[in-house]
């Protein structure tokens, strides 16, 4: 099984050591992985800002990294979302085919493909898992509170097998944090106010570590948690599945 | 002209042919309690709910529920408390001080507490909605459990005017406060024989 | 013409009643999930509903001469309008020849859409909004906030004031038991005196001819069983074929809305009373555009059930005035561009996709998805704000260039570790004004690759 490295672009330039924990817990699982290089972006910011037609060359970019390979994994719901959904803007060659149905976000990948959810992994704190949306009402990682089916989440799984880890219920399951991309600086005031009645949540249910597939989301989280001075902090789920405390 | 502009502006504009869906009664059928469903769900909507061991007891249990009522129309061939006459000659408006009005409910509905009433009982439409206080007679073997079963129960009837009223008239148009006794009925009251 | 986002920053410089707002909204949000809960098969039926809508939509002419046909032949008089002002003149006429001048009206997005008030009080005619909520709207001379909840964004204390002056009610701080029996005694002689009632239509049954109007207040029935002439007025989307789909739409509508199990009143009209009459008016104003747009058409299923209003985290906290549309929230955010695209390009980008309006949404309207497709169409069609859009372009032709990009990222890090705050947190960046920019850490995630031993 040949898998492809997917690390999106602002992880790889503002969250490396994401990029590195999800890569070390790949091949600590036994995986094979590959890191092509010369990626860029899966063309999300484009794309949810209305210019579609602009983001054309980066899928493509992204298809040409990622055709050889039997499955693509990224720590990021929203990416991974985008190319299953939106890459229908390219023309649908085997190549574009193949790569939307082999992106897995990597809990899913780690659960549904590897079908292991104990990775040894302990740490010791109470967290907070906030379900990114893209993740969950787009690739289904979980039941979302709206409909009416069976409860499940692939984070869950595997954050449940943690050692030493709380892992705290919210009041609101699965409430959108309000980062959306460019959404954050176009509709600031909105977006602001989201986030920070997301970070209300874990601080009323005691929690000391957010976390989530999705770094887009806890990066916009952490930004008004250190501009207000909050006691919490936000890791990547990739980090507290690599962690040995 | 409005109409046919209409009608070729679609005609140009629909997607090709989809078909109608089945409904599959059975995805819905569940073993309930319809009588306990019920009651449970006339309260839930606001309603009062009793059941009677026999009708012979139902003028008694109006007068203690409803004391102050004065002008009372009954449809009910066992109550004899009704004292205002509806013929062909009664307006609308001359209902407006109704105080209660007892009339027989067609069917309930378990999941909602529904009880499907047309005007082949009550030959003038305001009747239960003008009046103050309304009393509803249903037989205890005459529910069903859901919408579905419900549209099959009314699939044959004349069609004129009818409804599915479930409680009394309410409101929570300020701050989401519910208040029960909006424009309608002040109260309901199901009497279960 | 304010943008969304600008309307939503006013919205939020009162915190804590944006709290109260989203708090309210939340309540019938849990509502609604609850009763959802209790149905077995909820998923089933929606997926009934959305497919008896996609039919409908397909054969929609056919059931509306179908309509039509069975209604005339029950005694009800049909009418056509192809907009607004069609709609209103209709309405005018019918009020006319009936000699009428007091109106009492209950619920009808479709006569906000059509702006009907202004122009039959512009005649002088009366026209009295019976729905509690609309009543308060009316007198405060707003439009409604919400499609269900249309005073949802007034405080008891507001209409307590509100009442005072307009019903000569005594100042009770906002008891709401007091200030509804007050509105009730104020409407019930409007009823009482009402010449003509107008409603709107929820489902029109092509197979009898009928159709249903769903109340809990019992004021539709109320003004329409008082007067000898009832108009009802219906968009050309609200057409089901049989009566048996009214099983599948109450039961979802409901609960979708409020989280009752049903509304209290679904009265069932098909045929006048005695002596008196029922017109139908059959509404398009710009709905069979919306049919000929193959990615927006299902935006026509709508059965006004306001649940995705509820549900979105946008209009919970930006109130239903910062759309500036007569549908706000998600639904109207699909629907208005198509009406007006210029007036409401900004509606589309007012959502983070987060897709919990399609997950409630009873008849299945992938919403969020719309939502994206119109935006890929209003920054081709409707000029955009200069920054935003080269910002953009630039991006996409970065991301487009591999080496152009790998310096460009070096620098944007280099940037925010190096620059001086005041320069990165400078009022052109949105993103700074609340948040901290991420702490950019020595390297990234290429350049760690590049140095790590034994890559495979
Ligand atoms: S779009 Fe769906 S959820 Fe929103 S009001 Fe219409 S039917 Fe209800």
């Amino acid at each position: 099984m040949k898998v492809g490295l997917f690390i999106p672009c602002y992880i790889n330039q503002l969250y490396p050591k994401v990029g590195i924990a999800t890569l070390e817990l790949l091949e600590k699982l036994g995986v094979e992985v590959y890191y092509p290089t010369g990626q860029t972006c899966c063309g999300q910011p484009l794309g949810n800002s209305g210019y579609e037609e602009d983001a054309k060359g980066a899928c493509q970019i992204f298809v040409e990294n990622f055709k050889e390979y039997d499955y693509i994994v990224g720590p990021s719901g929203s990416c991974i979302h985008h190319i299953k959904e939106h890459f229908d803007i390219l023309e649908q060659t085997e190549a574009v085919k193949n790569v939307r149905k082999n992106s897995y976000e990597l809990c899913e990948f780690i659960v549904n493909i590897l079908g292991k959810t104990n990775l040894g992994a302990s740490f010791p704190y109470k967290v907070g898992l906030h379900k990114s949306c893209h993740g969950l009402r787009g690739l289904k990682l979980g039941s979302c509170s709206e409909r009416m089916d069976d409860y499940y989440s692939t984070e869950e799984e595997l954050l449940k097998e943690v050692k030493g880890i709380e892992l705290m219920s919210l009041t609101r399951k699965d409430e959108c944090c309000g980062f959306g991309g460019t959404f954050s600086v176009f509709e600031e005031a909105i977006s602001v106010k989201m986030g920070k009645d997301r970070i209300q949540d874990h601080l009323d249910n005691g929690v000391e570590v957010i976390t989530g597939a999705d770094h887009s989301c806890l990066m916009h989280l952490d930004g008004l948690i250190n501009r207000n001075n909050q006691p919490l902090r936000v890791m990547h789920i990739a980090e507290i599945l690599n962690s040995c405390i | 002209m409005g109409k046919s502009s209409i009608l070729k502006s679609i005609k140009e504009n629909k997607p090709t042919l989809i078909s109608l869906p089945e409904i599959d009664v059975n995805s819905f059928e569940e073993t309930i309690n319809l009588v306990e469903t019920f009651k449970k769900n006339v309260e839930s909507v606001g309603g009062n709910i009793k059941e009677l061991g026999q009708i012979q007891d139902l003028d008694l249990e109006i007068k203690n529920r409803y004391p102050n009522a004065k002008r009372i129309f009954s449809q009910i061939s066992e109550s004899v408390l009704g004292n205002v006459q509806i013929s062909e000659q009664t307006k609308p408006k001359d209902l407006e001080n109704l105080d209660l009005a007892i009339l027989k409910g067609v069917f309930g509905v378990a999941e909602n507490g529904a009880i499907w009433i047309s005007d082949e009982q009550f030959s003038i439409r305001i009747l239960p909605f003008i009046t103050n206080d309304l009393v509803l007679i249903l037989q205890k073997k005459d529910l069903c459990q859901h919408m579905h079963h419900a549209y099959k129960m009314i699939a044959n009837r004349t069609r004129t005017f009818g409804l599915f009223i479930s409680g009394p008239s309410k409101t929570a148009d300020i701050e989401q406060c519910l208040v029960i006794g909006a424009q309608g009925a002040m109260s309901l009251t199901i009497f279960l024989i | 013409m304010m943008s969304h986002s600008k309307l939503a920053e006013i919205f939020n410089k009162d915190e804590a009643k944006v709290n109260w707002h989203d708090k309210a909204l939340w309540y019938v949000r849990e509502k609604r999930d609850t009763a959802a809960h209790h149905v077995k098969g909820w998923e089933y039926l929606r997926d009934l509903a959305s497919g008896i809508k996609a039919n409908v939509l397909s054969n929609l002419d056919n059931y509306l001469v179908e309509f039509e046909k069975n209604a005339q032949s029950n005694g009800i008089e049909v009418h056509w309008a192809s907009n607004a002002e069609e709609h209103n003149k209709i309405v005018y006429k019918i009020l006319t020849q009936n000699n009428a001048t007091k109106v009492v009206k209950s619920k009808s997005m479709l006569t906000e859409e059509c702006h009907l008030n202004p122009y039959l009080e512009s005649k002088g005619i009366e026209v009295i909004d019976t729905d509690l909520g609309e009543r308060i709207v009316q007198l405060a001379k707003e439009p409604p906030s919400h499609i269900v909840l249309p005073a949802i964004h007034k405080t008891k204390e507001e209409i307590d004031v509100l009442f005072q002056e307009h019903l000569g009610t005594k100042p009770s701080n906002g008891d709401p038991q007091y200030l509804t029996n007050e509105a009730r005694k104020h409407l019930r002689d409007k009823f009482l005196n009402a010449d003509v009632a107008l409603t709107g239509v929820n489902f029109a049954i092509a197979e009898t001819g009928g159709f249903v109007v769903c109340t809990n207040e019992g004021n539709a029935d109320m003004g329409v069983h008082l007067s000898k002439v009832h108009i009802a007025c219906m968009g050309i989307e609200k057409i089901i074929p049989r009566e048996e789909h009214l099983g599948v739409f109450l039961r979802l509508l409901a609960r979708s809305a409020t989280g009752q199990p049903i509304t209290t009143y679904s009265s069932h009209f098909n045929k006048p009373a005695p002596g008196n009459a029922i017109h139908i008016v059959i509404v398009d104003n710009g709905r069979t555009e919306q049919l000929s747009r193959e990615d927006f058409r299902s935006s026509l299923s709508c059965i006004r059930c306001g649940a995705c209003m509820n549900t979105c985290p946008i209009y919970r906290r930006s109130g239903g005035f910062s759309y500036n549309a007569t549908i706000p929230g998600p639904i109207g955010s699909i629907l208005s561009p198509g009406m007006d695209m210029k007036k409401h390009s900004s509606l589309p980008f007012a959502s983070t996709l987060c897709g919990s309006c399609s997950n409630v949404c009873p008849v299945k309207i992938n919403i969020h998805e719309q939502l994206y497709k119109w935006r890929q169409i209003i920054t081709k069609e409707q000029k955009q704000p200069l920054i935003k859009k080269t910002i953009l372009k630039i991006t996409g032709m970065v991301l487009g260039r591999p080496k152009l990009y790998a310096v460009l990222g070096i620098s944007v890090r280099w940037m925010l570790k190096y620059a001086p705050r005041f320069m990165v947190y400078s009022k052109l960046n949105a993103w700074g004004k609340s948040r901290e920019f991420p702490k950019v850490e020595n390297g990234n995630f290429d350049q760690w690759y590049k140095n790590r031993k034994n890559n495979g």
